[in-house]
């Protein structure tokens, strides 16, 4: 049944000529990740999980990877690695030209699901949150800050606390908060998956936009393969239990992506593509 | 099968846990006993040797006088009890019946909890004087509330889902009551006996100790007063392991019935 | 419960029913009323039950010595409170936020508050005399246990989320007690505070009425063996306000953290 899986050629590797990111101002760090031989076995409660096997991943600076697969295939596991959240069974990742054994904000933001603002925070207090930690000084603070709200979209909406926002707004004050260390590498963790159809797609526009004006390289997880399609340079798919990539899609459809693009002949291909590698898994 | 004897044996480990955490704690309690008593931080005539204590205990638990307080006690918990949880969960029914009415009187109802009940004590002696009655009618007024706040939370533990589901099936008022509604309550309930239980002996030993002629909480009383410190420490390490005892296989039982929730 | 009032009842025949709120208003002052006229009437006996006038009368005329003895009984709460809760609210943070002290605290104080702590007042008399220290020592013990249960649960409910951001931002163990634990515990801690509280309140005074020579409590119970009704009464309601003061006391401080209560993970309350 893995025979099924035809990996396409790797990403370019860094230097080779990567589409996009030259164009773009990159950050003054390094945003490759590497992944090779990442294995990972929970045990809880004596019961033994094989969370995630034999994942490779090659991800030149400045690309848009989304990695897409059922629930439950580990796809937050293999993201809170990236992030230095939780250590590998097996297995090395080296991001930025070094090996990531911890947490580094300076090097990789994360943006999680939902509830990850604080609530006693006011929205620009959230985002000025990673740097008042690093003892920034305030004025540079709240500068930052500012900054990174106006980006996403909320200049004007600094002094709301979150249960004053929306969900669509809570995402945004999240990927600033992401953003404000300014780190080449954004990993989202299924960031619009609480969200309505049509704050999806127009939040979708909004991160790609981001994406195009920071350089960042893009870790996105989803379980939407409209969003996968959307939104990536390059899809992952992963498959169930244990958790392995089964396929590597690149995405040509032109840049900037638009709403119509979804209905091309090319767009509905691809989703075809992903969910026949999906369902080949789950039958076998 | 092999997933279920796992979580059977992490039970039986978490068990076996619960059990050294108490060895432990009155190990640590018997310890620290001693060590004032030889450290001369404490007197034994204010703090008597654990073991002239605990024998104290033995002879305590075959003293008739002393079984006679138990007996007092026992029968005033007993009927104070009987008469409180049917009659909160009567009245939370009742209340929870009508949506108008239990939105007029939840409120009230949550606003009495908040008062601690104890400072009515010289209440009921004014209206009742030393008595039975008096005991049993404090043991019953401090408890209800409680039973009758549980029962609110038990009713709204009902999901809405399942009775409708059991509708949808032509189940009968009756089904759906012994079927839906009981097994979904069963641990809430539970869970209010046994703090219907604590409420109730405390008001109970209170009630003894502030004026009656007979009972545990008299006698406690009365050896503080005359500093039969071995008589008093026997007893109140009788009543909190009786109190502990109890609390704990009603908790059992809660862990028992939580299998019928999702 | 001021919107109770403002949504319609939706069940049957609304308009014949007044708001839940004014009849709630309405019944409160019937009780009044009843306390008021049932015992004049004879109806109850004045022993059992003096009349609202007679007991406010009462707590007027003896408005020095009430005065009096309730700052001592103030005082004493004061103190034990400190205890109680600083104990037990510093304690509980310590002990929920380390898994492994929780499992060992956790079940033993819950199975300790089965225990009916009156009966160690005894204990507490003889130990420490019928002063001040052993209502202190007492009403401490009374009022910890919920504080420190309450403050444990609080930190286990604390969303994982918020620990995980601070994780991936690599705050400090102190940063991430000071800034992210103490904060999100805040809600619960005012819940145990309030329960804590007032069961400190009612152990002073319950120790009073057991034994002393001070304190609401002793005025309460010297009032009761002289069979004066209305004087038990009156101090009752004084303790039963000073309970209620406490309690808005702790409402007022939980309205302001209100942000923290609105933002729970489903609730999306400005969408
Ligand atoms: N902390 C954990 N302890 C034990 N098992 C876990 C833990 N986290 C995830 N798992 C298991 O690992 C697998 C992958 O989970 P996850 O990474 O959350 O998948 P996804 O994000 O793709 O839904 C699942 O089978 C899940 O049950
Ligand atoms: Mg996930």
């Amino acid at each position: 049944m893995a025979g099924k899986a035809t990996p396409l050629p790797e990403a370019p590797s860094p230097g080779a000529g990567a589409p996009g990111p030259s164009l773009r101002a990159l950050p003054s760090r390094n945003g490759s990740i590497r992944v090779t031989g990442l294995e990972h076995t929970y045990a809880a409660a004596g019961r033994v999980t094989k969370a995630l096997e034999d994942i490779r991943l090659d991800i030149a600076p400045g690309r848009f990877v989304v990695i897409v697969g059922p629930s439950g295939c580990g796809k937050s596991s293999l993201l809170m690695m990236l992030a230095g959240l939780v250590a590998p069974t097996a297995g090395r990742i080296v991001c930025g030209g070094r090996a990531l054994t911890a947490p580094d904000p300076d090097l990789v933001g994360v943006v999680f699901q939902e509830a990850s603002l604080y609530p006693w925070l006011t929205a620009q207090e959230n985002v000025e949150f990673p740097l008042s930690l690093r003892r920034v000084p305030r004025a540079e603070r709240t500068q930052r800050a500012r900054d990174k709200l106006a980006l996403v979209g909320l200049a004007g909406f600094e002094d709301r606390y979150p249960h004053e926002l929306s969900g669509g707004m809570k995402q945004r004050v999240s990927i600033a908060r992401g953003l404000v260390q300014n780190p080449p590498v954004l990993l989202l963790d299924e960031p619009f998956a609480a969200l309505d159809e049509q704050t999806r797609i127009s939040m979708g526009d909004e991160l790609l936009r981001i994406w195009e004006q920071t350089g960042k390289t893009v870790v996105f997880v989803t379980h939407s393969l409209t969003e996968a399609a959307y939104l990536a340079d390059q899809i992952v798919v992963m498959s169930a239990r244990p958790g392995r990539i089964v396929d590597r899609v690149e995405v040509d459809l032109p840049r900037p992506r638009t709403y119509a693009m979804m209905g091309t002949p090319r767009f509905a291909e691809l989703r075809q593509r992903i969910w026949e590698q999906i369902r080949s898994q789950a039958d076998g | 099968m092999s997933a279920d004897a796992s979580t059977r044996g992490a039970a039986a480990t978490r068990r076996a846990g619960g059990w050294a955490v108490w060895l432990g704690a009155l190990a640590v309690l018997f310890g620290t006993w001693q060590a004032a008593l030889s450290l001369g931080l404490l007197s034994p005539m204010l703090l008597p040797p654990a073991s002239a204590v605990l024998a104290t205990a033995w002879d305590l638990v075959r003293r008739p006088d002393f079984l006679g307080d138990v007996g007092v006690t026992l029968a005033e918990v007993a009927v104070a009890f009987l008469v409180a949880v049917p009659l909160g969960i009567a009245l939370g029914v009742a209340i929870s019946e009508s949506d108008y009415w239990s939105r007029v009187l939840r409120p009230i109802v949550f606003l009495v909890f908040s008062i601690p009940k104890t400072i009515f004590l010289p209440m009921f002696i004014l209206a009742f004087g030393i008595t039975f009655a008096q005991k049993v009618g404090f043991g019953v007024f401090s408890t209800v509330f409680i039973v009758l706040i549980s029962t609110f939370s038990a009713l709204e533990s009902v999901k809405g889902d399942h009775v409708r589901v059991a509708r949808a099936y032509g189940a009968t008022r009756r089904q759906i009551a012994l079927r839906v509604y009981l097994p979904s309550m069963a641990p809430v309930l539970l869970e209010a006996v046994r703090l219907a239980m604590i409420f109730n002996v405390t008001g109970i030993l209170l009630a003894e100790m502030y004026a009656a002629r007979a009972g545990l909480g008299q006698a406690v009383a009365t050896w503080g007063q005359n500093y039969m410190l071995r008589e008093l420490l026997a007893g109140i390490l009788l009543i909190a392991a009786a109190a502990i005892l109890f609390t704990e296989a009603v908790r059992w039982l809660e862990a028992r019935c939580e299998h019928w929730r999702t | 419960m001021a919107d109770t009032a403002v949504r319609r009842p939706a069940g049957a025949a609304p308009a014949l029913r007044i708001a839940p709120r004014t009849l709630r208003v309405l019944l409160g002052f019937c009780v009044l009323v009843a306390w008021e006229v049932l015992p004049r009437s004879g109806a109850i006996p004045t022993l059992f039950l003096p009349s609202l006038s007679d007991t406010l009368a009462a707590l007027a005329d003896g408005a020095p010595e009430y005065g009096r003895h309730l700052l001592f009984t103030l005082r004493a709460i004061a103190v034990s409170m400190a205890v109680a809760c600083g104990l037990g609210i510093g304690a509980g943070l310590l002990i929920g936020s380390v898994a492994r002290l929780r499992r060992i605290v956790q079940p033993l104080a819950s199975g300790l508050y089965a225990v009916p702590l009156v009966i160690l007042y005894p204990l507490f008399t003889a130990w420490f005399g019928i002063g001040p220290q052993s209502k202190i020592v007492f009403a401490s013990l009374y009022g910890l246990l919920p504080c420190l249960l309450g403050t444990i649960a609080g930190v286990q409910t604390i969303d994982r989320q918020y620990l995980l951001v601070a994780r991936s931002l690599r705050a400090t163990r102190r940063q991430t007690v000071l800034r992210v634990l103490l904060p999100a515990a805040i809600p619960t801690v005012l819940t145990s505070l309030r329960i804590g509280g007032a069961l400190v309140i009612v152990g002073v005074v319950v120790a009073e009425m057991l034994t002393s020579a001070e304190g609401i409590g002793y005025l309460i119970t010297r009032s009761r063996t002289l069979l004066d009704s209305p004087r038990v009464f009156a101090g009752i309601l004084l303790v039963v306000a000073m309970v209620f003061a406490f309690d808005g006391l702790v409402r007022l401080l939980d309205h302001r953290t209100r942000h923290w209560r609105l933002s729970t993970r489903s609730g999306d309350g400005g969408a």
